[in-house]
């Protein structure tokens, strides 16, 4: 679960070098669109036959793909009862929110939170200055007696309940959430645009089972639920464009599209694509952790790009891109580490971040192929990719217990060796994919090669600086408690909507992946 | 709760204009989009139009579903195939007749399927000596009855014959370079001269002839400069048609991305994905370049551009093949990875750019251009339906109903394996192949899985689930829709008539020689120097001088 914090950190300070690099006199704003399990093959520009995304794929042509663009767990919670979590996101994580504030943002949360839901751990006490959404997935409808159901707030008061004020049809698959979680961005630019730069993180979580839309998306897709849950989160994201250009703060603001895992292969034909890729969600193949990317910014981005046009004997094509990329470097981006100072942005000196070369890979492909990524399931490093290899140490698949439930991370794809039912240690002899050739982990590149003897040498000292690095967070969610679920959020009394809170009793909390 | 209710109230309200809106912005774009481009089509043109388009098939090899980088392959490089693709109508459920070469090009070319022309089992080698039957009617022999000049620039796989009876001049092509069947079935050495040859060329069969019409020009033909070669022909042969105001039909075949790969010298290591990288992205810059001619000449507007490919990708070439993207298997079987491909139509002046889930197939590229240009093709009798309507309104419903997929070595008995309506898909039979990689991870592609009957037939749905990976047969709201692909399918078979299977007799003599097919030591006595063409050259015209270029 550390991996919840790596992931959102990477992110957050990507989006502060971004934010503050800049030397223009208005600092950009900045929304992050983060979905919940959208896959990489989703996204009709990324090969979804429907093309039902033309929003983003429009998006994509006005700005960049991030063909690469890894998430840092595959998985965004347990889909356990998630509210008997007692922690949450520590107070001393500095938050892109917290360091923004230095420079005047206004920060806007709209969806869902997963930080942990404890009023010491909720946005508006890490930075947010407004929040539309809840801080749990949308799972329920609860009986409100041994589980209460989750809570929707505005700002830090709790406004309702889902199932309850905020209606999801389960049998349906129809809710209007996703309107208004769209509408609740789009008010947020209306308000903010034109009084400084500000900084949205929009999470809807349509696309997390049980999926829904809303009445007049029903069959308007021919992916059925699942796509119907696409198609209006991808119209929000249109909505949400468009309110920047209607602002004319569009060539001011850096949109980043992506998801916070792969698609949830366990959910079949109702659940997301991850194209070509190996299995799922919750596994560290390609199919659990590449994400979708998109990276907007008009006049600044340049458009219809793509990251991996990487190499150094770049050919004709791809030279305009490079051009372009160098141009705005030197234009509108300080390469350099004095960034942050130059914005008048203090980022903490006593922190090792993660996210550091995410941001400087967005303008330069070339120190793309130098970053590692390092893949997380659970606290255990399973697997890095840098550059065309990708080096599993661990490999793991659907639990045997799991399989005989019918529960598949893996569908269709049983490779001996690789998915593995148990937790399996390669680290003597580590599984080698050149994931650029081979993006669906089919291939291993054999043991006796000198391609492969060179790279293991070489991840090998890459894993060892990590682990060195590395100073392990203090595991934040080990610990459960039915009495800290959402039996009494703030708001609850003028709603009257409380509800009694039963004896603590803590405990280790069981997390079977 | 009534603060709530308001606020709930308001935000769907207006939630509900916007996303209208928005939808309109988004139809009104691409309307805007299209008008625009035809607009610049039509100023740039010096010439009226003529009133049949002309007609640019350009067929790849063994691409699959997906290896565009714009049908979402990661590291693909394919600009200039996926600006036409977005300027084009995309078919998303588009299928072959095969999941092999031979058989799928001759249901292209003759809106027939493969039993009825007798193109089967598997596909021509060098030493089968027969080929597309001569009464057979093409596309190129239709339109050029209609008065179109007509080019093939490529792979051809249709049979040579002892005399080269059966080679694209003797099927309505008036000019012709290319390759007589694929490069693998060459001898290997010599295609790759002084490089090691990874892949599974033969060292029996003669070396790889470069046919000009109905002469070998070129034996071995030099792969590496090969493109370029076929390219500059396509190219000049639009520049000719432009001058001459003629309608042309270009067939381009290309030898990419069959294994093994090759590409010329300036796109190797240009890619991140190898090999197959390398050649696709010659591939996408040859496109490049016949769609550049077509703009110089201002013929862009007057010109209906075909793209596809006639199979699904050759798994067992591991990485070094291509990728069905999220199909199931590949090349050689019958799941959607080896018979569905990309298929998009570019024709600015008349169709809109977008996508069309209708079910289509490369059957109806004849009946379709035969209703554009007003073709008589009363007489055929075709398995192919005109898919016209779909061209100017993606969704209607298609004018194809049922598509009929049939094995790599079919038969009457058994007759197709699989039948499609574009939405469900029932295998009542299915079959590995090593096509699809005796190593792959999923048991039913390699051949390993032997054919099996499956009673009730496996029934998927492949809007939702593409991947073919979750069987509904069991369900009984099924049960009517089984019944109609079981009685579809029974009548299909009732009233098919089999042609006799062409590409079994071999004859080792049969190969096409360069000097003489009784020369010894055969084959090597077939190498011809490039300069030097040995064979009379009947149909010899202005086109084979542009080979030494």
């Amino acid at each position: 679960m550390k991996g919840v914090v790596l992931g959102l950190r990477a992110w957050l300070v990507a989006g502060v070098l971004i934010a503050t690099a800049s030397t223009s006199s208005q600092p950009p704003n900045v929304v992050i669109m983060l979905m919940d399990d959208m896959g990489w093959g989703d996204l009709g520009c990324n090969g979804e036959p429907n093309r039902e995304t033309p929003n983003l794929d429009q998006m994509a042509r006005e700005g960049l793909i991030a063909s690469s663009m890894y998430t840092a767990a595959p998985l965004c919670s347990p889909s356990y009862t998630p509210q008997n979590m007692v922690g949450g996101i520590p107070d001393d994580e500095v938050l892109l929110p917290e360091l923004l504030a230095q420079k005047g943002y206004t920060s806007g949360l709209v969806g869902k939170w997963h930080l942990g839901h404890q009023p010491q751990y909720l946005p508006l006490k890490h930075g947010f200055d407004f929040w539309f959404g809840a801080p749990n997935c949308h799972f329920g409808p609860y009986a409100d007696l041994l589980t209460p159901n989750i809570p929707v707030f505005l700002n830090d008061s709790m406004v309702g309940r889902y199932y309850e004020d905020f209606h999801i049809d389960k049998n349906n698959g129809v809710s209007n959430m996703t309107q208004l979680f769209t509408d609740a961005a789009v008010e947020f630019i209306n308000r903010e645009a034109n009084r400084g730069p500000f900084f949205l993180l929009w999470a809807p979580d349509a696309t997390h089972a049980p999926t829904y839309a809303s009445e007049k998306y029903r069959g308007t897709s021919r992916r059925g639920r699942y796509g119907e849950a696409v198609r209006e989160l991808d119209a929000g994201v249109g909505a949400i464009l468009d309110a920047l250009r209607a602002h004319q703060v569009d060539n001011n603001t850096l949109v980043v599209f992506t998801s916070d895992n792969g698609a949830a292969l366990v959910s079949k034909y109702n659940g997301g694509s991850n194209g070509p890729f190996l299995c799922g969600k919750q596994t560290t193949f390609e199919g659990g952790m590449r994400a979708p990317g998109i990276f907007w910014w008009p006049g600044v981005i340049p458009a219809g790009t793509t990251t991996h046009q990487v190499s150094s004997e770049n050919t004709q094509p791809s030279q305009p891109y490079e051009e372009a990329v160098a141009e705005w470097c030197g234009r509108r981006w300080i390469c350099s580490r004095t960034a942050a100072q130059l914005a008048g942005v203090q980022t903490p000196q006593d922190r090792i971040y993660d996210g550091l070369a995410l941001a400087k890979s967005l303008t330069h492909p070339q120190l793309e192929v130098q970053r590692p990524v390092f893949l997380y399931r659970g606290n255990r490093l399973m697997a890095v990719r840098r550059g065309p290899l990708k080096i599993h140490l661990w490999t793991f698949s659907t639990p045997t217990a799991e399989l005989q439930k019918g529960i598949n991370f893996c569908p269709g794809a049983e490779v001996p060796n690789v998915t593995t039912p148990t937790p399996t240690n390669h680290t003597a002899r580590p599984i080698l994919f050149n994931v650029e050739v081979d993006p669906g982990e089919r291939y291993p590149v054999s043991h006796l090669s000198r391609t492969y003897k060179d790279a293991i040498q070489m991840l090998k000292k890459v894993v060892k600086e990590h682990e060195e690095k590395l100073v392990p967070g203090e595991p934040q969610l080990n610990w459960c408690d039915q009495a800290v679920m959402h039996w009494r959020p703030h708001g609850c009394e003028a709603l009257k909507e409380c509800l009694p809170i039963p004896q603590s009793n803590p405990y280790l909390c069981d997390w079977p992946h | 709760m009534r603060g709530l209710l308001y606020l709930c109230l308001l935000l769907v309200t207006r939630c509900e204009c916007e996303v209208v809106k928005q939808k309109i912005r988004l139809d009104n774009e691409v309307l805007k989009r299209s008008i625009i481009e035809r607009t610049e089509e039509t100023e740039d043109d010096s010439t009226p139009p003529p009133p049949s388009p002309n007609i640019v098939v350009l067929l790849a090899d063994d691409l699959g579903y997906g290896d565009l980088s714009f049908s979402g392959h990661p590291t693909s490089r394919t600009p200039e195939i996926d600006k036409l693709a977005r300027e084009s109508l995309f078919f998303t459920h588009h299928y072959v007749t095969s999941p092999i070469c031979s058989p799928s090009r001759a249901s292209l070319l003759t809106g027939r399927l493969q039993v009825r022309n007798g193109i089967y089992p598997w596909t021509f080698n060098p030493m089968n000596f027969l080929g597309l039957p001569r009464n057979e009617t093409t596309i190129a022999t239709l339109l050029k009855d209609k008065g179109y000049h007509t080019m093939m620039t490529g792979k051809w796989h249709l049979g040579v014959g002892r005399q080269g009876e059966y080679l694209p001049i003797h099927h309505g092509f008036d000019h012709y370079l290319g390759l007589p069947y694929s490069h693998n079935m060459c001898s290997c050495p010599t295609c790759f001269p002084g490089r090691p040859c990874h892949e599974n060329c033969t060292s029996t069969s003669v070396s790889c002839p470069l046919y000009s019409n109905g002469t070998i020009v070129e034996q071995p033909v030099d792969l590496f400069t090969l493109t370029s070669r076929l390219v500059k022909t396509a190219v000049t042969f639009i520049a000719d048609a432009a001058a001459s105001r003629k309608p042309f039909f270009l067939y381009f075949p290309f030898l990419h991305v069959h294994d093994p790969q090759f590409s010329s010298e300036k796109f190797v290591g240009k890619s991140l994905r190898g090999t197959i990288g390398n050649s696709l992205y010659e591939l996408d810059w040859a496109v490049g370049q016949v769609v550049e001619a077509l703009r110089q000449h201002h013929l862009l507007s007057s010109t209906l551009i075909w793209f596809s490919s006639d199979n699904g990708p050759s798994l067992t070439m591991h990485e070094q093949g291509g990728c069905a993207g999220l199909l199931r298997c590949g090349k050689g079987t019958t799941w959607d990875g080896g018979v569905r491909v990309p298929l998009f139509v570019h024709w600015p002046l008349r169709i809109s750019p977008g996508r069309s889930d209708g079910l289509v197939s490369a059957l109806d590229l004849l009946p379709t251009v035969a209703s554009l240009t007003g073709l008589n093709i009363s007489n055929l009798t075709l398995d192919g339906v005109d898919i016209s309507p779909l061209l100017w309104d993606p969704l209607v419903v298609s004018p194809r109903k049922y598509m009929a997929i049939y094995p790599v070595d079919p038969n009457s008995t058994i007759g197709p394996l699989a039948v499609t309506n574009g939405t469900y898909k029932a295998h009542f039979y299915t079959q590995g192949s090593y096509l699809s990689d005796d190593d792959n991870y999923d048991p039913l592609c390699p051949e390993s899985h032997p054919l099996t009957k499956h009673n009730p037939p496996l029934l998927f749905n492949v809007h939702h689930d593409p991947g073919e990976r979750y069987d509904l047969s069991a369900d009984p709201k099924y049960s009517d829709l089984l019944r109609d692909f079981t009685a579809w399918r029974k009548n299909h078979m009732k009233n098919m008539i089999w042609d006799i299977p062409r590409a079994t007799p071999l004859d080792s003599r049969a190969q096409p020689c360069c000097t003489s097919t009784s020369c010894e030591p055969f084959p090597k006595c077939c190498d011809c120097p490039a300069s030097a063409p040995h064979r009379s050259t009947p149909n010899s015209n202005d086109i084979h001088s542009l080979l030494f270029l």
